[in-house]
Formats: structure tokens, C-alpha cells, sequence
């Protein structure tokens, strides 16, 4: 009868130190010690920008580049026609950015817009992930109380093969810290609300997917370019052709009143487009260390899983050591 | 025996509350998250250099001629977009540039007349007026970059990786073939440091990154010398900047 108690007690003590171990050692084999900081660097960078008067800004920057296409289109290209004997073929190749501006415009509001579409969605997400506990601690969640199970579990090991104590009253001490130390794990996860937090993160992770890559952050590059380039030579060249063909400054902003604002903006919307681009280009390899580790929603279950089973072990051993008859 | 037993209970009980409350702890979320950047390991300075082949001083800039087009004589500065080649382009066509041939930037003198050698050319602080154009206009003047002015400095400290970097230097041999490290050099941009110097602070030279080259004219001083610098990071990673500089070079 003793002899299947105490082995039965040693089972659940080796049971919950192979789980301690388990759990220290599952962000080497996330390889969590590289990644999850890589993690915290993307959510850093994109911090600035993930707010949304940020995102709505952006969106209002885009409904203004495209009225003023559309007011090129309508009233300034009719006007160099007018007055400069411009037609169509002429502008396209006197004012070659202009030209592709005009005619990638569409694809390029199209795709900017998606984009900042799917940030504005994800605001929430990122604002959950980010109240989340520093990235580059998520390796010690998981080895410190891995350890410590292990730790707990080993001397329960130690205890229960004792043959000068009674077995049952030298293992109770660890099998009670087994219990309390796997409800604490279990209620980590509640205590950092990662039910709610994590499916969102990774549904922020699956929605990035698409933007996060070095193919898509080149094209935004593109675009900021051909963006740039055509507001440029708008600016520096097409209009003041209207002024050496009689139109004033001051007719001209009367008259374009989009082109006007587009060029006013232009600068202020560069000074904030320009970091943004470059986070996503600084963070694409950030991304995909993130995107590499387990899916968000089951990180909660990584605690919990362990968690209730320590507890059980602990709870095991503790009714063996209170079955088993002390022996004097 | 029983008082042990219960001594053991309590301390297991007690580091495992530890643990509970020291977990809860870090989960306090939202505030901490500063994104400060490390220095990396600092190069050794060679602060003067009178030796030898070594040219140290002023080499004053003539300000780019553009007008046929592209730059004919003197300074510019061209991007070779990113995958393209500094023989070939394709170059960034900068709408601000007052050339014919957008694709060049002509420079013009700063302050102190040009590029300096054995000593930097700091950029001021703050190096950014309001509307993010960069403000730095000892070696060149501020040149309009899609709409915002780009500045070039020298740092000992490059702002892009905050790593120490020495003081530009240039050298001639016999033949007055020029050779140089303008690791400092460095742009500020809409409100972003670039470092566009050759090699690059920690000594490499990435992609399109080519080390200074040209020719000096020992009796006349005049000089004429590229390096080539690819972005790393940021908004324009994988561009590089083509830096062309003509003039004559004054001992200090």
C-alpha cells in the first residue's frame, strides 16, 4: 500500500518536472530569446503611427491628392491647352512625372488607401497588443515558472525517496507549491487579459501580412516617389507655365484650389509619410520573426495547459501524502 | 519534525506567491516602451593628418552647371533607385532640382565653402527647421529634395547609427589619384538622418556603396571626387546617393 502510494506520488513529481521543463525550454524552441524582442522593436516603431488621428490624417491626405488629380485633369490640363497650345501627348512628355502620376494615381489610391484601411481597422488590435507586457520578457513567462516547476517538482523527486522521514509528510511541502505555483500560472494569462489581447494580435499579425513585406514596402517607396515627383513638377513647372501664359499666382489658387492645397500639404504630408515608410521598411524583418512564432491566440493556452497540470500533480501528491499512514 | 514539514509548506507557498505577484507586476503595460537605440562600438579618431599624401583642408565646391540639362562642371548629387546601378540608374527625378535633367541636383557651396577635411562640419541643433528641412549649410547649401530641403554635416557621431565616427579624410598619391573615407558625412532630410558617407560607419560597403575616388591637380588644386553611399534603412533603404564633388582644394 505504501510502496503504490509513494510511487504514484513519485509519477506526479516526475510528471510536473518533465512539464517545468518543458516550459522552460519552449521559447528556445520558439526561438523566443531572438524573436519575441524583434517583436517589441515592430511594436516601438510602429507606435507613432498606429493612432488614429494619425491614420485619419493619412486618409484625408490621400481624399486631397486625389481631388487635386482630378482638378489637374479637369481644369489645369484644359488651361495649358488654352493658353500654352499644350495638348495631351505634349504633357506627357514635357511633364514626364506628371504623366505617371496621372496615370498610376488611381492604382496608387487604391492600394494606400486599402492600407491604411487595414491599419485604421487594426487600432484596437495594435492598442491590445501593445498594452501587453514588454515583448522581450515573454521568454522569462515561460522559464522562470518552468524552472520553478521543475525546481518544486525535483525536491518533491528528492523527498519522496527519502527513507529516514515519513514519505508522506517530506513531499507535502512541495506538492503544495506545485498547486499554488500552477494556479499562478494558470491565472497569468487572466491577469494579463491575453484571452481578449492575444486572438487580437494575431489578427493584427494576419491582417500585416499582406503590408509587411520588403515586395509591398518597395512599392509604397514607389509611390511616395511618384507622388513626390509629380507634385513637383506641378508645382515647379506645369503652373508656371499658366503664369508665363497670363494666369497670376493668386487667379491660379482661386482657380485650383486642390492643386493649391496639394502643393501647401505636400511637405507636411511627406514629413509624415516618409518615417512611416521607413518603419515598415526598418520592421519587415521584425514582422517576420513575429509571424514565425506560434499563432497569438493559443499563447494564452501555453500557460494554462501547464498550468492546470502542475496543479493536478501538486494536488496528486498532496492527497497521496494525506493517504498514506505516518509512520512513527 | 511537524514544525519543518510546516516551515517547508509556508516557504514553498511563499516563493510561489512570489512568483504570482512578480508576474502581475510586469503586467503592468502600457507606459515604458522607449525605442532608445544603442551606440555601437566607436572608431578610432585621426583627428589631423599632415603627412604623407594626405590633403588636409578646405575642398571648396564649385557650384554644379546645369545649364544644358544635366550637370556639365561642378558639384551634384544624384539617387540611383533602389536595384539600379550608379553606371545606369535608374536616378530619382527630384522635381525640385533647378537642372533640365531632373535626375541631377546641383550643388552649391555652403558657409565654409566646401567639404573640410581633418575636422567636422557638424549639423546644428536642432538640425531640422519647423517643416523638417534639413538646416546644416557649412559644406553645401540645403538643396530642395521633393519639396524639403536635404542638408549634408559631417558628425563625430553619425546620427543615423549614433556610432563615433573619424574626420573625413582625403589623400593623393604621386599620380594625383585620390583616395578617401567620408564615413561622417551625413543628411538630414524631412525630419531623418541618412548616413551617406563611404564607407559606412562600421566600415562596410553595402550594395552601391563605393568608396571616394577622383583626381587632384597638385599645382592648380583643382580636384574632382565621387563616392557613392547606399541608404540603409529607413524610407529610402536600398537607394543610394551618388555625391559628386568639384573644385579646388586649399590647405588649411
Amino acid at each position: 500500500m505504501e510502496n503504490r502510494a509513494s510511487g504514484a506520488r513519485r509519477w506526479t513529481f516526475v510528471v510536473a518536472l518533465i512539464v517545468g521543463l518543458g516550459l522552460a525550454a519552449a521559447p528556445v524552441a520558439f526561438q523566443m530569446f531572438t524573436r519575441a524582442p524583434k517583436g517589441g522593436d515592430m511594436i516601438d516603431a510602429f507606435r507613432p503611427y498606429m493612432t488614429n488621428a494619425k491614420i485619419t490624417r493619412f486618409q484625408r491626405d490621400m481624399r486631397n491628392i486625389d481631388a487635386a488629380m482630378r482638378e489637374a485633369r479637369a481644369q489645369m490640363l484644359p488651361a495649358l491647352s488654352d493658353k500654352a497650345q499644350l495638348d495631351r501627348a505634349a504633357v506627357d512628355s514635357q511633364f514626364a512625372s506628371y504623366a505617371a502620376l496621372d496615370k498610376q494615381w488611381k492604382a496608387i489610391n487604391a492600394d494606400m488607401s486599402d492600407m491604411l484601411r487595414t491599419m485604421h481597422r487594426d487600432l484596437g488590435d495594435f492598442a491590445a497588443v501593445d498594452a501587453l507586457p514588454p515583448f522581450k520578457l515573454f521568454p522569462w513567462f515561460f522559464v522562470l515558472p518552468g524552472l520553478m516547476v521543475a525546481g518544486f517538482a525535483g525536491w518533491g523527486l528528492v523527498r519522496s525517496r527519502r527513507r529516514d522521514a515519513p514519505a508522506a509528510r517530506s513531499t507535502r511541502a512541495p506538492a503544495v507549491a506545485l498547486i499554488v505555483l500552477g494556479l499562478a500560472i494558470v491565472a497569468a494569462p487572466v491577469m494579463f487579459q491575453m484571452f481578449t489581447r492575444a486572438p487580437k494580435g494575431g489578427h493584427m499579425i494576419n491582417d500585416f501580412r499582406p503590408l509587411m513585406t520588403t515586395t509591398k514596402v518597395q512599392r509604397i517607396q514607389g509611390y511616395f516617389l511618384v507622388i513626390g515627383a509629380g507634385e513637383g513638377t506641378i508645382r515647379n513647372q506645369m503652373l508656371p507655365v499658366l503664369v508665363k501664359n497670363g494666369s497670376t499666382p493668386a487667379g491660379l489658387a482661386a482657380q485650383l484650389p486642390a492643386l493649391t492645397r496639394f502643393s501647401h500639404d505636400w511637405p507636411s504630408t511627406s514629413n509624415q509619410m516618409a518615417p512611416m515608410i521607413g518603419a515598415m521598411s526598418d520592421n519587415v524583418d521584425n514582422y517576420l520573426a513575429v509571424d514565425a512564432m506560434p499563432p497569438f491566440p493559443l499563447f494564452p493556452w501555453f500557460f494554462v495547459v501547464p498550468g492546470l497540470l502542475v496543479a493536478a500533480c501538486g494536488v496528486i501528491a498532496r492527497r497521496g501524502s494525506r493517504a498514506e499512514p505516518v509512520q512513527v | 519534525m511537524k514544525i519543518r514539514t510546516r516551515r517547508s509548506q509556508y516557504a514553498a507557498v511563499f516563493a510561489a506567491l512570489a512568483l504570482t505577484l512578480s508576474l502581475a507586476a510586469c503586467g503592468s503595460s502600457s507606459s515604458k516602451k522607449s525605442s532608445s537605440k544603442t551606440t555601437t562600438t566607436a572608431a578610432s579618431k585621426t583627428d589631423t593628418a599632415t603627412a604623407g599624401g594626405k590633403l588636409v583642408g578646405l575642398f571648396k565646391v564649385t557650384a554644379g552647371d546645369c545649364a544644358g540639362g544635366a550637370v556639365t562642371a561642378g558639384s551634384y548629387f544624384r539617387m540611383v533607385q533602389s536595384g539600379g546601378t550608379v553606371e545606369a540608374g535608374p536616378f530619382i527625378s527630384n522635381a525640385d532640382s533647378t537642372c533640365g535633367d531632373k535626375t541631377y541636383s546641383a550643388l552649391t557651396p555652403g558657409t565654409d565653402g566646401g567639404l573640410t577635411t581633418g575636422k567636422y562640419q557638424p549639423q546644428p541643433d536642432p538640425p531640422f527647421d519647423a517643416t523638417k528641412n534639413g538646416i546644416a549649410d557649412k559644406i553645401v547649401q540645403p538643396v530642395k529634395f521633393f519639396a524639403v530641403g536635404f542638408a549634408m554635416s559631417t558628425n563625430d557621431k553619425d546620427p543615423t547609427s549614433g556610432t563615433s565616427v573619424p574626420t573625413p579624410t582625403i589623400s593623393a598619391d604621386s599620380s594625383g589619384k585620390l583616395t578617401g573615407d567620408v564615413r561622417a558625412a551625413s543628411v538630414a532630410w524631412n525630419g531623418q538622418q541618412f548616413n551617406q558617407g563611404a564607407p559606412k560607419p562600421d566600415g562596410s560597403t553595402p550594395g552601391g556603396t563605393k568608396v571616394l575616388e577622383g583626381t587632384y591637380d597638385a599645382k592648380t588644386g583643382a580636384y574632382k571626387l565621387q563616392w557613392t553611399s547606399q541608404i540603409v534603412g529607413g524610407p529610402f533603404n536600398g537607394f543610394t546617393g551618388v555625391w559628386h564633388l568639384e573644385g579646388t582644394f586649399q590647405k588649411s
